[in-house]
């Protein structure tokens, strides 16, 4: 419900920022990419972090640093927003704007994968 | 009483990798440091001798309390704060792999950090050189009241000491930020 009530704001804001935002988010980092990703589900900071951890099997550690840092620029940009408290640890969740960005760079990704394997791709 | 020592060490906004490495050799000879006074004061306190990892974070606005939660979720401790640096540490026992004893995980956001160092650091004291520092050399020099030669001689020390550190952190933050791959 909450991601619904942002989509309208972001609609609203015109298509200057979308532009601007486009350019600086796709293509994102990979911690960029899963922090998104798993913030489709409320979660906060070190909970992403564990979630990260186990999709990619131990390899993508994404630090503390790079944690906040991530968060609250996404957060300033519009891409996710703070739901709630839970025991002193800030929940985010992604927004309408946040959303289409991660559409896009899954698209991306997917031609990219498509590309890499020498598959047709029909777009 | 447990016994202490403090030591004087001068590291600019450039060199916190240093920093960190000497923290963490001193920890291993059972010196675990407790605080900072100025930039150059160092508080030890004798400790079991330990491997723990020392990280750095530079911080101009005031953290907010998520900032500091998550980084105890991640097993930092969090115990010392100066101008805009902020202190962690982690025993090497407590980090699964060498990743968990990182604080950035990738460069871009090393690269984030030299930034934020610039902008809010590096550039304010560009500003107070040019804005009062050298006016003032130079009205001193010109200047022939009575105290106008020992106020050249203080200018020219500290405008001296200041170029010395423009350029060296200048060097160092562009080398670093090279090193962390940003070619911009």
């Amino acid at each position: 419900m909450y991601s619904e009530v942002r989509y309208i704001e972001v609609k609203q804001s015109g298509g200057f920022m979308d532009s601007k935002i486009r350019r600086i988010y796709v293509p994102m980092t990979e911690s960029g990419f899963y922090i998104l990703f798993c913030l489709q589900q409320p979660q906060h900071g070190y909970g992403i972090s564990q979630q990260v951890k186990q999709m990619t099997g131990g390899d993508l550690v994404i630090g503390a640093g790079t944690m906040y840092g991530t968060l609250s620029k996404m957060e300033k940009d519009g891409l996710i927003a703070f739901v709630r408290e839970e025991e002193k640890r800030k929940l985010y969740q992604i927004t309408g704007l946040g959303a289409e960005i991660l559409s896009l760079e899954i698209r991306r990704i997917e031609r990219l994968y498509k590309n890499s394997k020498g598959e047709k791709i029909n777009e | 009483m447990s016994n202490r020592k403090t030591m004087i060490r001068f590291f600019t906004i450039a060199d916190y990798e240093e920093e960190e490495i000497w923290l963490r050799e001193q920890h291993k000879k059972g010196w675990k440091l407790m605080k900072t006074i100025l930039p150059c004061f160092y508080i030890f306190e004798s400790c079991a001798p330990e491997d723990v990892v020392y990280r750095l974070d530079y911080k101009n606005n005031t953290e907010d309390h998520d900032y500091l939660q998550i980084f105890h979720d991640y097993g930092w401790e969090y115990f010392n704060r100066s101008v805009g640096w902020l202190y962690f540490r982690k025993p090497v026992s407590n980090a699964d792999t060498e990743q968990d004893s990182e604080i950035f995980s990738d460069d871009a956001s090393r690269v984030d950090m030299v930034n934020h160092i610039v902008k809010t650091h590096m550039l304010p004291l560009l500003v107070t050189f040019f804005a009062c520092l050298l006016p003032n050399f130079i009205r001193s020099v010109e200047g022939s009241h009575p105290f106008a030669d020992v106020f050249t001689v203080i200018f020219s020390v500290l405008l001296l000491i200041y170029l010395y550190l423009f350029v060296h952190c200048g060097f160092k933050l562009r080398m670093l930020k090279k090193k962390y791959g940003d070619n911009r």
